[in-house]
């Protein structure tokens, strides 16, 4: 996996080039601002690009902005924001233009390296990778309580991690059960909430947002 | 005996009286009148030759050059330079401490016609002359009085004519400019002497009462102003107070965002690839891989505690907590300069005062350290009369900017709390800052 890395703090950069060379991704470049991120990806068209959201020269949320420039410019090129704020607008904004390749992620989550690896591999082949903050965000919102609350407590669990872009393999890897438990658990989610069924784990994820943010 | 007697009082105020001649405040009081004598004529001299018809020519054109000069006066901030040349006369003279009014804010009409403190100025400007004549007085009183005490001393020196010789009488003056009387004998000069013995005890009393009328003009019209101008003073160093805050808040956020949470986060980083490299998850043994990330943790988390005690301590030195004087001695330990530190700090200022006094004094230090190339700094913190005096002087390069954003945020902060910054920092130094802080806010 070829990967652009865009960050200001110099120690993350050093850490997540360590991390991702550690299995075996190559860092096409290192970079620690917007502006430079959007040329490292013109000239190595990465699978993905890992980017910060606060960067110079404005320290707000030119990551962001830089982020969705490369949705609109690159589209076949995973981006996984991250930060170490979690902002649901950002979340919204991101998915703007469809799940695929998306992923949204509190710094936080690179101690779990698996996990953060896991999720960059997922987003850079077209998948979702939203921060489980994101998705308890929206969860703890409250706005369909009534819906939610027909949920079994492993249904909500199976929900979370829908939400967070996992596929039924990684959800069942996550709780430890059969795969076939959680596609009868998902199954029976799309049943109680009124969803329409969806193919892809990308539309799921939207599907599932849509419902929770709606 | 000698206490309780019944003259006692009488002869106290007789010597009061004796001895006033003599004091201090008479001859700052006198100086200041000499000076302000020479003030107001410069200023009737610039007002004569501006307007009198012969230079004007007619009332239509002195009107004319009132009409140009006044507003050009006030727009190009002459008033209030011409203000603060009185004040500044005032104090380095009388030792009168007049605050300055507050700062031109926006909205003070076309070209600041509607600043008030200028117009002050030029009022305070227009009576001068007026007054420069009661002080004028006050010099005449002191000089003619001490004349007159001399005509007993010099007449067997210049009077010793042979008998027969007649003189013409000699002149005296009276506390009555233009009423003099003559004196043609030798005992008459004793009542020159008297006379001149009458004034010279009347001057300092006199010329008191004439400072005290400047005194009250200057900090009337000089000063900050009244109610409506503390109120509009009052607006400008809240906004100032809640700016600040925020700005601090938002620098704490920004340190923690880019200094001691990255470093947690990369801490949790290297320890997650660390357990890695340990066996975890089935992946083979790596033990020096692990030992080196370890490594790397353990320098994140010292460098982590390092950076969250350095922002605690920007937030509230803990020294503090022992007294300003403590935590100034701390900082002078600290400095790079060598710094002198003298504190008299008797009754304690609340915290807030102690907390803007401390950050006053660590930045106008660090400055030093960066800026001035001096060898070594002067630190004084002293209490009294309710204010806090803080003052940091260095003999190195001066040229500090008083407007840079530094020493300009310290004045901001200061004004807060109704505080003073003054910088005195010629080319070739020395530097002199001076905070004046009330001991309450």
């Amino acid at each position: 996996m070829r990967v652009v890395i865009a960050e200001d703090a110099a120690l993350m950069r050093e850490g997540l080039i360590r991390l991702l060379e550690d299995r075996g991704h190559q860092v096409c470049a290192a970079v620690a601002d917007g502006d430079a991120l959007l040329a490292a990806v013109a000239e190595h068209g990465p699978d993905i690009a890992v980017v910060d959201i606060r960067m110079p020269p404005t320290h707000t949320d030119e990551g962001l902005r830089a982020a969705l420039e490369l949705r609109r410019r690159h589209p076949g090129t995973g981006v996984l924001v991250f930060s170490q704020y979690i902002e649901t607008r950002y979340a919204a904004q991101l998915l703007e233009g469809g799940a695929a390749g998306v992923g949204y992620l509190l710094k936080d989550r690179v101690a779990d390296v698996a996990e953060f690896a896991d999720a960059l591999v997922r987003v850079a082949a077209g998948g979702t990778a939203l921060d489980p903050e994101v998705v308890g965000q929206l969860l703890g919102a409250g706005r369909h309580a009534h819906g939610l609350a027909a949920l079994t407590p492993r249904e909500r669990e199976v929900l979370a991690l829908m939400a967070e872009g996992r596929s039924n393999a990684g959800i069942a890897a996550a709780l430890v059960v059969s795969g076939g438990a959680v596609e009868k658990h998902v199954a029976s989610i799309f049943g109680k909430l009124g969803l329409p069924p969806s193919e892809g784990d990308n539309r799921r994820v939207l599907a599932v947002l849509r419902y929770l943010g709606s | 005996m000698g206490t309780t007697h019944p003259v006692t009082p009488m002869i106290a105020l007789a010597r009061a009286a004796l001895r006033e001649p003599f004091s201090r405040r008479a001859r700052e009081e006198l100086l200041y009148c000499l000076v302000g004598v020479l003030v107001g004529l410069a200023i009737l001299a610039v007002i004569v030759a501006l307007l009198v018809p012969g230079t004007a020519r007619s009332v239509a054109r002195a009107g004319a050059i009132v009409a140009v000069l006044l507003p050009l006066t006030l727009a190009t901030g002459m008033a209030r330079r011409l203000g603060a040349a009185h004040r500044r006369l005032a104090e380095r003279l009388l030792g009168e401490r007049i605050p300055s009014p507050p700062p031109l804010g926006p909205g003070k009409g076309l070209l600041g016609l509607g600043d008030g403190p200028s117009w002050r100025a030029v009022a305070y400007t227009l009576l001068k002359p007026p007054i420069a004549v009661a002080e004028l007085y006050a010099v005449f009183l002191w000089v003619d009085g001490l004349a007159n005490l001399t005509y007993p001393f010099w007449w067997g020196l210049f009077r010793n004519h042979p008998p027969g010789v007649r003189l013409s009488p000699v002149l005296v003056g009276t506390p009555f400019p233009g009423r003099v009387f003559h004196v043609g004998t030798y005992p008459g000069t004793f009542l020159a002497f008297a006379v001149g013995a009458a004034m010279v005890l009347a001057a300092p009393w006199v010329t008191r009462a004439v400072v005290a009328a400047d005194r009250r003009l200057l900090r009337g019209l000089l000063g900050p102003g009244r109610l409506a101008e503390r109120v509009r003073d009052l607006e400008q160093t809240r906004a100032l107070a809640v700016d600040d805050s925020a700005a601090l808040l938002r620098q704490v956020e920004r340190d923690l965002h880019d200094g001691a949470q990255i470093r947690l986060a990369t801490l949790a980083m290297h320890l997650g690839l660390a357990k890695e490299k340990l066996g975890d998850g089935g992946d083979p043994l790596d033990v020096t891989g692990a030992r080196e990330l370890v490594d790397a943790a353990h320098r994140s988390a010292k460098d982590a505690l390092a950076e969250l005690r350095d922002l605690a301590r920007g937030i509230h030195p803990p020294v503090l907590d022992n007294g300003l004087a403590d935590a100034l001695a701390t900082l002078a330990v600290r400095s790079a300069i060598p710094v002198e530190l003298a504190t008299d700090i008797p009754a304690r200022p609340t915290p807030a005062i102690e907390t803007i006094a401390y950050f006053c004094a660590a930045e106008l230090l660090a400055n030093a350290a960066k800026h001035s190339l001096a060898d070594r700094i002067g630190l004084q913190a002293t209490g009294r009369d309710g204010m806090l005096l803080l003052s940091v002087t260095d003999d190195g390069a001066g040229g500090a900017d008083p407007q840079g954003s530094g020493l300009s945020g310290l004045a901001q902060r200061v004004s807060t709390v109704d505080g003073r910054l003054e910088i005195a920092s010629p080319p070739g130094g020395p530097t002199r800052v001076t905070v004046e802080l009330p001991l309450r806010a």
